[in-house]
C-alpha cells in the first residue's frame, strides 16, 4: 500500500517538472525564434555572400599575420601618450565628478530630489553617449588634437565615477558624522573629516578600475587626431598595411595587458 | 512508512560482501602539501560492521585523512584498499566508479542553497546518470522513488520540495545524510557531522547515522572532535595527533591518560 | 582645599603636535606635488593647448544654436532610419546571445578554482577573452568591414567578440568566489567535470550572471548604435552618413535619436534586473 503511494507522488513530482520545463522550454524557444529571426536580417539578407566568397577573404586575413616587428620601437611613443592621455582623463572625470556626485547622492543633494534627479540623468547621459560620440562633440568645439580626445575621455569617466562616489557617499557610515557634528563641526568639515575618509579608498580601487579601461578606450581617440596608438593604428590602415595594422593591434594587446597587472596590485594596495 | 531498505535500496550491492569483511584498507598513508606534511604513515582497516570514529586536536589531520579517502585530496604515499583495489593506482577517470559507491557526509552540510530539498538528494545519482541526462534533471522514476523513500526515512517528507536554504541546520545534516544514502555506498565517509549544530541535535543526527548505517549494512568512517559522542556512538576509535595514529581500540579504552596524550596541545 | 579666587594648578604643558609627522608628510605632499607636475607635463607632452579650453563653452554655445539647432526630426522618422534602428537592435541582441553563450564555457576554463585544465585550457581561455577585451569593439569593426566589406555582419561579429571579452572576464570571476563547500560535496558522489559545473557553480553563480549580462547588454547596445559609424550598418552608418555630407539638423537628429534609445533601454534594463534580484533572491 505504500508502495502505491510512493508511485503517486513520484507522478506528481514528475508532473510538475514536466509543467516547469514546459515554462523553461517555451522562454528558449521565444529566444531562439528572435536569433533565427536576426541571423536571417543579418547573415541572410544584408550580406553578400557571393562577393565575400568568391573575393579575397583569405588572402586577406593571411595578410593580417605578416607581422611587421620594425615598427615596434616607433611604437613606444605612441603607446607612452596613450597612457598619459588615460591617465590624464580620468583625472580630470574625477575632478568633473566631484559636483556630479554632490548632486546625485540623496544625503547630501543641496536642492532636494530636483537636484538628485538632474544629478541622476547627468550620471546616466554621461554613460549612456559612446565615447566615439563624445569625441565627435569635442572636436567641433575644440578641434582636433589630444585635448578632444581628454575631454571625451573625461566625459565618459564621469558617469562611473560620480556614481561610485555617490553610492559611497550614501553609503557612509553615519556615526562618524554624528561626532563631529556633536563636537561643533561645519558642513564643510564634515565632508573633510568624516565623510571623505570613507570614501577615498573605494573611490580610489574604482578609479583604478576606471583608468584600465580608459587605455581600451584612448586607443579609439586616434581618430580625432588625439595621437597615440589609435593614430598610428589609422595612419597603418590608411596605408593598407595589413602586417603593420596587425603588430599595432599587438602593442595595444601589450599595454592593456601591462595596464590589468598594475591595476590589479595597485587595487590590492588601495584596499 | 515503507521501509526504505526493502524496497528502494537494492540488497544486491551487499550480498556479495558480507563474507569479505574488511571493506577498507589504508596502509601507510602519508599526505601533505607545500612542504608541509600533514599525515605521516597512518594504517588501520574498516571492517563490514564499524562505525570508526577519528579523535584528535585540531591539525591532527582527521580531515585530510576523510578525504584522502576519496581522493579528494591527493596522498603522497602509500596504500588505501577499497574491497580489494588499491584506489591510489587508479587513473582519475575510473575515479568516478569509486566515489560513486562512497557517501559523504559534511560539517557545513554542503547543500546546493538554491535548489529544493529533494533535488538535493538527486545530486547524489550524479554518478550514477549520464551527462547528458543529468543536464536535463532526468533522473528515473527509481531515482525518483528512492529520494523520497529516503527522505521519509530521516524524516523530511514533508519538506521535499523547500529549497535548501530555508532548513535548520538539523534539516541540512539530514538532507546531507539522504544524498549521501541514495548513491547506495558501501562506505560512508563523516566529516564532523556535528560541528555546526547545538548539542541535542548533534546527538540527534548521530543516533540517525548510527541507526541508518546499521540498517542498511554500511560501515562508517567518522571524524568527530567531541569526545563523549564518538564513545557514545561508535564501535572503535582511532586517535590521531600531528598526522600519526596515537591510540586504536575500543571507546572504553578511552580514559583520562589516553586522551591526555592525545590532545597534549589542546585544552579539553 | 585651595584659597577660594585662585587659579587651578597649571596643566603640564604638552608637547608640539603636528598632523602629520615627518617622514608621512614628505609622502603625501611629495605625491600631491608630483601629480601635479604630472598633470602640467603631461598638458605639454600631449600639446594641449589650455586657451582652447577657455574658448570651449563658447564655441560648443555658438555652434549648437547656429549649426545644430533646430535638429531635424523628420529624418529620423523616416521608414529607412526606423529600420535601421530595428537592424541595431537584432546586431546587439544576435550578438549578445551568440557572445553569452560562447562565454559561459570560456568563463568556466578561465576560472582558477574550477578549470577543468589547469595547464591548458586555462591560460588558453584566458587568452581569449583578454584578447577579446583589449581590442576596442570599434576597432575589430573596422578591421571585419576590411575582411568582410560594408555590412551588418562584420559589426555584428564585432560585437559578439566584445561581448565575449566583457562578459568573460566578469563570469569568470563570479565563478571564482562560489563556495568550494559545494563543489567539493558533487565531486565527492562521483560526478564529472560537467556535471559539477552545472549542479556545484552554476546555481552559485545564476544572480552575478543575469545581472552581468543585462549589463553587458547595456553595453553592446550602446556599441551597436555607433559600429554602423565604421561601416557596420545600424543607426551608426546613417550618422557617418549625415556627417560626411555635413548635415548637421540630421548629425544633431540622429544624435538625439541615439541618446534617448540607449537611455529607453537602460531603464529598461534598470528595472529588468530589480525585477530578476527580487525574483531570484
Amino acid at each position: 500500500m505504500n508502495d502505491l503511494s510512493l508511485d503517486v507522488r513520484v507522478a506528481h513530482i514528475a508532473a510538475n517538472r514536466r509543467r516547469s520545463r514546459a515554462a523553461r522550454y517555451s522562454t528558449y524557444a521565444a529566444v531562439l525564434a528572435l536569433v533565427a529571426w536576426s541571423v536571417y536580417a543579418i547573415v541572410i539578407a544584408d550580406t553578400d555572400w557571393n562577393r565575400i566568397l568568391n573575393g579575397t577573404l583569405l588572402t586577406t586575413l593571411g595578410r593580417f599575420f605578416e607581422f611587421d616587428y620594425k615598427l615596434i620601437p616607433d611604437l613606444l611613443q605612441p603607446a607612452l601618450e596613450t597612457l598619459v592621455m588615460a591617465t590624464l582623463a580620468t583625472l580630470a572625470g574625477l575632478v568633473l565628478s566631484i559636483p556630479v556626485a554632490w548632486l546625485g547622492a540623496a544625503n547630501i543633494t543641496p536642492l532636494g530630489s530636483a537636484s538628485y534627479v538632474f544629478g541622476r540623468l547627468l550620471m546616466t547621459l554621461s554613460r549612456s553617449v559612446h565615447e566615439i560620440v563624445w569625441a565627435l562633440i569635442f572636436v567641433s568645439a575644440v578641434g582636433l588634437g589630444a585635448l578632444a580626445g581628454v575631454l571625451a575621455l573625461a566625459a565618459r569617466s564621469i558617469g562611473f565615477i560620480s556614481k561610485t562616489i555617490a553610492e559611497a557617499i550614501e553609503d557612509v557610515d553615519n556615526k562618524p558624522v554624528e561626532a563631529i557634528r556633536a563636537a561643533g563641526g561645519t558642513r564643510f568639515q564634515i565632508l573633510i573629516f568624516a565623510i571623505l575618509p570613507q570614501v577615498i579608498p573605494v573611490l580610489l580601487g574604482n578609479m583604478i578600475f576606471e583608468w584600465d579601461i580608459n587605455i581600451r578606450r584612448s586607443t579609439i581617440m586616434g581618430l580625432v587626431g588625439a595621437g597615440g596608438l589609435g593614430l598610428a593604428l589609422f595612419r597603418q590602415m590608411a596605408m593598407f598595411n595589413y602586417g603593420g595594422i596587425a603588430t599595432v593591434i599587438l602593442v595595444i594587446l601589450c599595454l592593456i595587458l601591462l595596464g590589468e597587472v598594475v591595476s590589479h596590485y595597485a587595487r590590492k594596495a588601495v584596499i | 512508512m515503507a521501509r526504505a531498505g526493502t524496497d528502494a535500496v537494492p540488497d544486491k550491492h551487499y550480498a556479495s560482501d558480507t563474507h569479505m569483511s574488511c571493506v577498507l584498507e589504508v596502509r601507510n598513508l602519508r599526505a601533505g602539501y607545500a612542504g608541509r606534511e600533514i599525515l605521516k604513515d597512518v594504517t588501520f582497516t574498516v571492517d563490514a560492521d564499524d562505525f570508526l570514529a577519528i579523535i584528535g586536536p585540531s591539525g591532527s589531520g582527521k580531515s585530510t585523512l576523510i578525504r584522502c579517502v576519496n581522493r579528494l585530496v591527493e596522498p603522497s604515499a602509500g596504500e588505501i584498499r577499497f574491497n580489494g583495489r588499491d584506489i591510489l593506482k587508479l587513473p582519475q577517470s575510473e575515479l568516478r566508479g569509486v566515489r560513486r559507491n562512497i557517501g559523504m557526509i559534511f560539517q557545513e552540510f554542503n547543500l546546493i542553497e538554491r535548489l529544493s530539498v529533494i533535488d538535493n538528494v538527486l545530486t547524489g545519482r550524479l554518478g550514477y546518470t549520464g551527462t547528458l541526462r543529468s543536464l536535463f534533471r532526468m533522473y528515473t522514476g527509481d531515482d525518483i522513488k528512492q529520494a523520497l523513500a529516503l527522505l521519509d526515512r530521516v524524516g523530511l517528507g514533508e519538506h521535499i520540495d523547500k529549497r535548501a536554504d530555508r532548513l535548520s541546520g538539523g534539516q541540512r545534516q539530514r538532507v546531507g545524510i539522504a544524498r549521501a544514502l541514495i548513491q547506495n555506498p558501501r562506505l560512508l565517509l563523516v566529516d564532523e557531522p556535528t560541528s555546526s549544530l547545538d548539542p541535542k541535535i548533534s546527538r540527534e543526527v548521530m543516533a540517525l547515522i548510527r541507526e541508518i548505517a546499521r540498517e542498511f549494512h554500511i560501515p562508517v568512517l567518522c571524524n568527530i572532535h567531541d569526545v563523549e559522542l564518538a564513545c557514545e556512538f561508535c564501535t572503535r576509535v582511532i586517535g590521531l595527533q600531528d598526522g600519526m595514529k596515537k591510540f586504536e581500540g575500543l571507546p572504553g579504552a578511552l580514559d583520562k591518560n589516553v586522551l591526555r596524550d592525545i590532545y597534549a596541545m589542546e585544552v579539553l | 582645599m585651595r584659597p577660594a579666587g585662585a587659579p587651578p594648578p597649571a596643566l603640564p604643558v604638552p608637547l608640539a603636535w603636528r598632523r602629520f609627522r615627518y617622514p608621512q608628510s614628505l609622502y603625501k605632499y611629495g605625491a600631491l606635488l608630483g601629480l601635479l607636475a604630472f598633470i602640467a607635463y603631461s598638458v605639454d607632452y600631449l600639446d594641449i593647448d589650455p586657451g582652447r579650453l577657455l574658448d570651449m563653452p563658447g564655441r560648443i554655445a555658438s555652434t549648437l544654436a547656429n549649426r545644430y539647432y533646430p535638429p531635424n526630426i523628420e529624418h529620423v522618422l523616416a521608414k529607412d532610419y526606423l529600420h535601421a534602428v530595428v537592424e541595431t537592435l537584432q546586431m546587439s541582441y544576435l550578438a549578445a546571445v551568440l557572445g553569452i553563450a560562447l562565454a559561459v564555457p570560456l568563463a568556466w576554463f578561465a576560472s582558477w578554482n574550477m578549470t577543468p585544465s589547469r595547464r591548458f585550457l586555462y591560460p588558453f581561455a584566458r587568452l581569449m577573452i583578454m584578447g577579446a577585451r583589449s581590442v576596442h569593439e570599434m576597432i575589430w569593426t573596422i578591421l571585419l568591414v576590411a575582411i568582410l566589406g560594408y555590412g551588418l555582419l562584420p559589426g555584428t561579429i564585432a560585437l559578439i567578440l566584445f561581448c565575449i571579452g566583457f562578459t568573460g572576464k566578469l563570469f569568470s570571476e563570479a565563478i571564482e568566489a562560489i563556495d568550494p563547500g559545494q563543489v567539493e560535496a558533487i565531486r565527492a558522489s562521483g560526478a564529472n567535470d560537467f556535471q559539477v559545473f552545472v549542479f556545484a557553480v552554476l546555481p552559485q553563480v545564476r544572480v552575478a550572471w543575469t545581472g552581468i549580462s543585462i549589463y553587458s547588454w547595456d553595453a553592446l547596445f550602446r556599441a551597436a548604435t555607433i559600429v554602423g559609424f565604421f561601416g557596420a550598418g545600424g543607426m551608426g552608418w546613417y550618422l557617418r552618413e549625415s556627417v560626411q555630407r555635413i548635415a548637421s539638423r540630421d548629425v544633431a537628429a540622429i544624435l538625439l535619436s541615439i541618446v534617448a534609445v540607449v537611455v529607453v533601454s537602460e531603464l529598461i534594463s534598470a528595472w529588468l534586473r530589480t525585477r530578476i534580484a527580487k525574483a531570484i533572491a
